[in-house]
C-alpha cells in the first residue's frame, strides 16, 4: 500500500503487519495527559525563543491545511495543574502583551525625545531619551521568555489551535523570526551605541528599531485578529488567500489600536518609573529630575489616550460590519457589563489625568490664575464620568423593577444608551484638554497683539464644540439605529478639529510669550507620584479587560466560527473571575517591572569597593598569613 | 524601602478595588449552545414552545431582537406580532415562506429604516439545523398568530450537510455520535456500496468486506480510497464525493471506530 498523506493519521488497527488483528484501543487517538511542569520553564530568554521559533517551523509547517484540518477534528487539548488551560494561557499571553507593549512604545518616545533634544540642542532630552531606554534591555528579555513560554503552552495545551493556526499563518513565521534578530540588533545597538556614534545615525538605528518592532507587532495581530474575524478561507477552514488571512476585518483598525495604545500604556510605565524614583530620591536634583520624567511620561500617556476612544470606535464598526452579531455579543450581550467597568477604569484614567495636572500646576510660578477653573473642570468630568457609567439596564430587586416600569430606570436607563455615553466621552477628552492648555499656559503670558481675539476664538470653538457634540447626542434619542450608528463620526471629528485648531491658535499666540515664573521641577507633593502609580495601574489593568474581551468576544469559538472550542473551558467565566484573573496578572507584571526599574538603577550606583573595616581586616589576613609564612 | 513597600501597599489596594468592582456587576457564565431535543411527534404547540427556548439560547436571536418591545430606536425589527407581520411583508408570499426565507437568507429583505447584518442561521457561527429552525417557525407563528408547522412540514429549504458546520469546528454535527450503520447512511455510503448483497451497485460490495481485509485496511481504505483499488472499479470517486459530503472535516474518531468496526462485522452471512 503506497504510502500517501493520508497515511499520517494514527491508524489504530495498524501494527507491524496490517494482516494481524491487533490490540483495539478505547480511543481513536489516545491523547497525551502528561501535565504541563512548570520546573520545565526556560531562564534564558534567546536559548527559548530561539526554540521555540524552530519548534514552530519544525511542527507543522509542512503540512496542508487539509491535513492540519483533518488533525483538528480530534479535539485535543491538555490539562495544566491548578489553574487549568486557559487561565495559564490566559496570564502568560497577558503578561506578555504587556511587556511587548512595553519594549514596542518606548522605543517610539524615546526616539521622539531625542530627535527634540538633538534639534534644541538641550541635553536633558537627549539624557532622558537614555533613561527611558535603559528600561528596554531587561524588558525585551522579559517580553521573549514569556513570547517563548506562551508559543510552548500554546502547543502543549492547545494543539489543534496551534495546528490549525499554523495551516493558515505558516509562512508569516519566517519574517517574524527575521525581523525578531533585527528587533535585537537594533534594540542592543540603540542602546549600547548611546553616544558611541554620530547622532544621526543613531537617531537612524532608533527609526529603524522602530520600524522593525512596529512591523512585528503588524505580523502578530494578523494571528491574532484572524481568530475573530477569519478571512482569507473557505467554508470549510481551509486558506484560500494568506493576504486575505492577514488583511482580516479588524486586522488594520488593532494595528492602530495598539499602536496609540502602546504609547499610552508605556507612557505611564516610564511616569511610575519617574515616581518610584521621586520617592526614593536623596537630592533636590534627583527630585527635580525624576519629577520632570515622571511628568514627561504622562504627557505622552495622556495624548495617546485622547484619541484613544476614536480608535476604538473604529475597531468597534469593523467588528460590526464583520458580524453584527459578533458586536453585539461584545457590546449588548454578554460583555454589555464590561463596558461598565471600562467606563469606570476610563473615567478613573481621565480624573487621575486631570487630578495630576491640578496639582503639578501648584509647581507654577503664575499658574494661581488658573486655580478658579478646576472647580468647574472637576465638575465636567465627573458629570461625563457619570453619565459614562451609567448601566441601560438596572440590576434591581422584583419590587424596584415593578416600580421602575422595568429593568430600565426612567431618567437615568435615558443615560445608559451610546447616544449619552458617546457624548459624555468626547466632553471628558474635551475637558481633559483644556487642563494640558491651562497647565501649558502656567508661567505664561501671551504677548501678541491679537492674544484677546485669540482667546475669543478659542473659547468659541469649545463652546460651539461642546454644543454641537450635546446636539447630535440628543438628536440621537429622535432617529432610527443607521442615522444614529453614524453621528459618533461628526462628533469625533468636531472633538479632533476642536484640539488641533486651538492647539494651533496656541501655539502661535504663546510664541515668545512673556514668563510669569519658573516651573519648580520636584516641588509636587507624594500624592502625585501616587496619581502616576494609579494610572499606570489603570492602563495596565484596562489593557487586561480589553485583552480578555477581544478574545471572550469568540465565547465557545477559538477562531470565530470556523474552530470552535470543545476543551472544558469552553464557557465563558464571569466578570468577577475575570477581574480577578487581570488582578492578579497585574500584579505579576508589576513584580516584573519593578524588577526591571531595580535592574535598570544599577547602572547608575557606584562600583562595588571593600567597607575600610573589611580592608582593615582583609589586610590583617594577609599580614598574619606572611607572618606565618615567615618562619619557615 | 519604606517607599517600596507603601507603593506595594497601594498596588495591592487599587487591585484590589478593581476586582472589587468587577465582582459587583451582574455574574453570568455563558455555557456553549446544546441542541434542541426535537422530535417527529411533537406537535405545532410543543414545537412552538421548543422554539421559544432555541430563539433564547442556541439561536442568540434574542441578543438582537426584542419582543413586544414599544421603544424606540431599536436596532433590530420587534418580533411581537411577526405571525402578522409576516403574511403582509412580501406581496405573493405566505407567513411560512416569509418567515422561513427571512431566517435562511435573512438579508435579501430588509425591514425599512433597519440595515442588514442578521447571519444566516443555518451556518455558523449559530449553525440551527433544519428542525430547529422549524421550531424557530412555529414559535414566530405563535407571536400573534397559531402555530402550523411540524417537523415534517416543508418549508422549502433544506441545508447541505456540508453547509452545517465547516471542518475544523466541531460544530453542530460533529461527533454527533452516529454508530456505524448511521454513519454509513449518512454519509451515503449505501448509495454506491450495497452491504446485504454481494452484487455490488456503483462501488465494490461489502457483503463481505469482514472477512476480506482486517480493521487497518478497512480503515486505510475508507481515509485513502485510491491507495488499493479493487479491480474493475474506477480511482478518484469515493475521495471525491466524500470531499463533497465534508466527510473528512466532520466524522468524528468515535463515528469513524464505528463505521469500522461495522464494516468489519459484515462476513457475508
Amino acid at each position: 500500500m503506497p504510502e500517501t498523506r493520508l497515511r499520517k493519521l494514527f491508524n489504530p488497527w495498524k501494527s507491524s503487519s496490517v494482516n494481524e488483528r491487533p490490540w483495539e484501543p478505547t480511543e481513536l487517538r489516545p491523547r497525551n495527559r502528561h501535565p504541563f511542569r512548570l520546573c520545565y520553564l526556560p531562564i534564558c530568554a534567546a536559548i527559548l525563543l530561539a526554540v521555540a521559533i524552530v519548534g514552530i517551523l519544525a511542527l507543522p509547517a509542512g503540512a496542508s491545511p487539509q491535513e492540519a484540518l483533518q488533525d483538528a477534528a480530534n479535539p485535543d487539548y491538555r490539562p495544566f495543574p491548578i489553574v487549568g488551560s486557559r487561565v495559564a494561557m490566559w496570564v502568560v499571553a497577558q503578561l506578555h502583551l504587556m511587556f511587548a507593549a512595553f519594549v514596542l512604545a518606548v522605543p517610539m518616545f524615546a526616539l521622539i525625545i531625542e530627535i527634540i533634544g538633538y534639534v534644541t540642542k538641550d541635553k536633558r532630552y537627549d539624557d532622558l531619551a537614555y533613561e527611558f531606554t535603559k528600561l528596554l534591555s531587561v524588558s525585551f528579555s522579559f517580553t521573549a521568555t514569556l513570547g517563548a513560554m506562551l508559543t510552548f503552552m500554546l502547543f502543549i495545551l492547545y494543539p489543534r489551535v496551534a495546528t490549525y493556526m499554523v495551516s493558515i499563518f505558516s509562512w508569516t513565521f519566517f519574517p517574524y523570526v527575521f525581523l525578531f534578530f533585527l528587533e535585537a540588533l537594533f534594540l542592543y545597538s540603540y542602546y549600547y551605541g548611546w553616544g558611541k556614534f554620530s547622532p544621526k545615525v543613531h537617531l537612524a538605528l532608533g527609526v529603524c528599531l522602530n520600524i522593525v518592532g512596529t512591523a512585528i507587532m503588524f505580523i502578530a495581530d494578523a494571528w491574532l485578529t484572524f481568530m475573530n474575524t477569519p478571512n482569507g478561507i473557505s467554508e470549510t477552514g481551509a486558506l484560500v488567500s494568506l493576504p486575505d488571512a492577514i488583511n482580516n476585518f479588524i486586522w488594520m483598525p488593532i494595528n492602530i489600536h495598539r499602536l496609540i495604545a502602546n504609547m499610552a500604556f508605556g507612557g505611564s510605565i516610564a511616569a511610575a518609573y519617574g515616581a518610584y524614583k521621586f520617592l526614593g530620591a536623596k537630592t533636590e536634583e534627583e527630585k527635580a529630575h525624576y519629577d520632570w520624567m515622571g511628568y514627561i511620561g504622562n504627557f505622552i500617556a495622556i495624548s495617546a489616550l485622547l484619541p484613544l476612544p476614536f480608535a476604538g470606535y473604529y475597531l468597534g464598526k469593523e467588528i460590526y460590519a464583520y458580524s453584527q452579531s459578533l458586536g453585539i455579543t461584545l457590546m449588548g450581550g454578554t460583555f454589555s457589563w464590561l463596558f461598565i467597568i471600562q467606563a469606570i477604569l476610563i473615567g478613573n484614567l481621565f480624573l487621575a489625568a486631570n487630578y495630576y495636572l491640578w496639582v503639578s500646576m501648584e509647581r507654577i510660578e503664575g499658574a494661581e490664575r488658573f486655580r478658579r477653573f478646576i472647580k468647574y473642570l472637576l465638575a465636567s468630568v465627573t458629570i461625563t464620568f457619570i453619565v459614562w457609567a451609567t448601566p441601560h439596564s438596572l440590576v434591581a430587586t422584583v419590587e424596584e423593577a415593578r416600580q421602575m416600569g422595568g429593568a430600565h430606570h426612567p431618567m437615568l436607563g435615558v443615560l445608559g444608551v451610546m447616544s449619552a455615553k458617546n457624548t459624555a466621552v468626547n466632553v471628558m477628552i474635551l475637558t481633559t484638554y483644556i487642563s494640558f492648555l491651562l497647565y501649558r499656559r502656567g508661567n505664561k503670558e501671551a504677548i501678541v497683539p491679537w492674544a484677546k481675539t485669540g482667546n475669543r476664538v478659542q473659547f468659541a470653538i469649545f463652546a460651539v464644540t461642546i454644543l454641537f457634540v450635546i446636539f447630535l447626542g440628543v438628536y440621537g434619542y429622535f432617529v432610527e439605529a443607521r442615522v444614529r450608528i453614524a453621528l459618533s463620526v461628526p462628533q469625533v471629528l468636531a472633538v479632533l478639529t476642536a484640539m488641533i485648531s486651538v492647539t494651533a491658535i496656541d501655539i502661535f499666540m504663546f510664541k515668545n510669550a512673556k514668563k510669569t515664573g519658573e516651573i519648580k521641577w520636584g516641588q509636587m507633593p507624594d500624592r502625585a507620584q501616587y496619581a502616576l502609580f494609579f494610572i499606570a495601574l489603570t492602563f495596565a489593568w484596562t489593557m487586561g479587560l480589553m485583552g480578555y474581551v477581544r478574545a471572550g468576544m469568540r465565547q465557545h469559538w477559538h477562531v470565530f466560527g470556523v474552530l470552535q472550542d470543545t476543551s472544558p473551558d469552553a464557557f465563558t467565566p464571569t466578570l468577577g473571575f475575570a477581574s480577578n484573573v487581570i488582578s492578579v496578572t497585574v500584579l505579576i507584571f508589576f513584580l516584573f517591572i519593578s524588577i526591571v526599574f531595580w535592574l535598570s538603577g544599577l547602572s547608575g550606583k557606584k562600583p562595588w569597593e571593600p567597607k575600610a573595616v573589611d580592608a582593615v581586616r582583609s589586610a590583617e589576613s594577609v599580614g598574619t598569613e606572611r607572618a606565618v609564612e615567615a618562619p619557615e | 524601602m519604606k517607599s517600596s513597600l507603601k507603593i506595594f501597599g497601594f498596588v495591592i489596594v487599587v487591585l484590589a478595588f478593581y476586582s472589587y468592582v468587577g465582582n459587583t456587576v451582574p455574574q453570568k457564565i455563558t455555557y456553549p449552545p446544546e441542541s434542541a431535543d426535537l422530535s417527529a411527534d411533537m406537535t405545532p404547540d410543543e414545537l412552538a414552545i421548543a422554539g421559544a427556548d432555541i430563539v433564547a439560547g442556541k439561536g442568540t436571536c434574542l441578543g438582537c431582537h426584542t419582543v413586544g418591545s414599544r421603544d424606540s430606536g431599536l436596532r433590530f425589527p420587534d418580533l411581537g406580532g411577526i405571525a402578522t407581520k409576516a403574511s403582509t411583508r412580501i406581496a405573493g408570499m405566505s407567513a411560512l415562506e416569509y418567515l422561513a426565507h427571512s431566517l435562511y437568507e435573512p438579508n435579501e429583505f430588509i425591514v425599512d429604516g433597519f440595515l442588514a447584518g442578521m447571519p444566516a442561521i443555518n451556518r455558523p457561527p449559530i449553525g440551527l439545523t433544519d428542525d430547529e429552525i422549524k421550531a424557530v417557525i412555529a414559535y414566530l407563528q405563535s407571536l400573534g398568530g397559531t402555530p402550523s408547522v411540524t417537523l415534517a412540514t416543508d418549508v422549502g429549504y433544506v441545508t447541505e450537510v456540508s453547509a452545517i458546520a465547516p471542518a475544523p469546528s466541531g460544530g453542530a454535527t460533529l461527533g454527533a455520535g452516529l454508530d456505524g450503520p448511521g454513519v454509513f447512511t449518512t454519509y451515503l455510503c449505501n448509495t454506491c456500496h450495497s452491504i446485504d448483497s454481494p452484487d455490488p451497485l456503483v462501488g465494490p460490495s461489502l457483503f463481505d468486506v469482514g472477512s476480506r481485509l482486517s480493521k487497518a485496511e478497512i480503515y486505510e481504505a475508507v481515509m485513502e480510497p485510491d491507495a488499493t483499488l479493487a479491480e474493475g472499479f474506477p480511482g478518484g470517486v469515493m475521495l471525491t464525493t466524500l470531499n463533497a459530503l465534508g466527510f473528512y472535516q466532520k466524522v468524528s474518531p468515535e463515528e469513524l471506530r464505528a463505521l469500522v468496526n461495522y464494516l468489519a462485522d459484515q462476513q457475508g452471512n
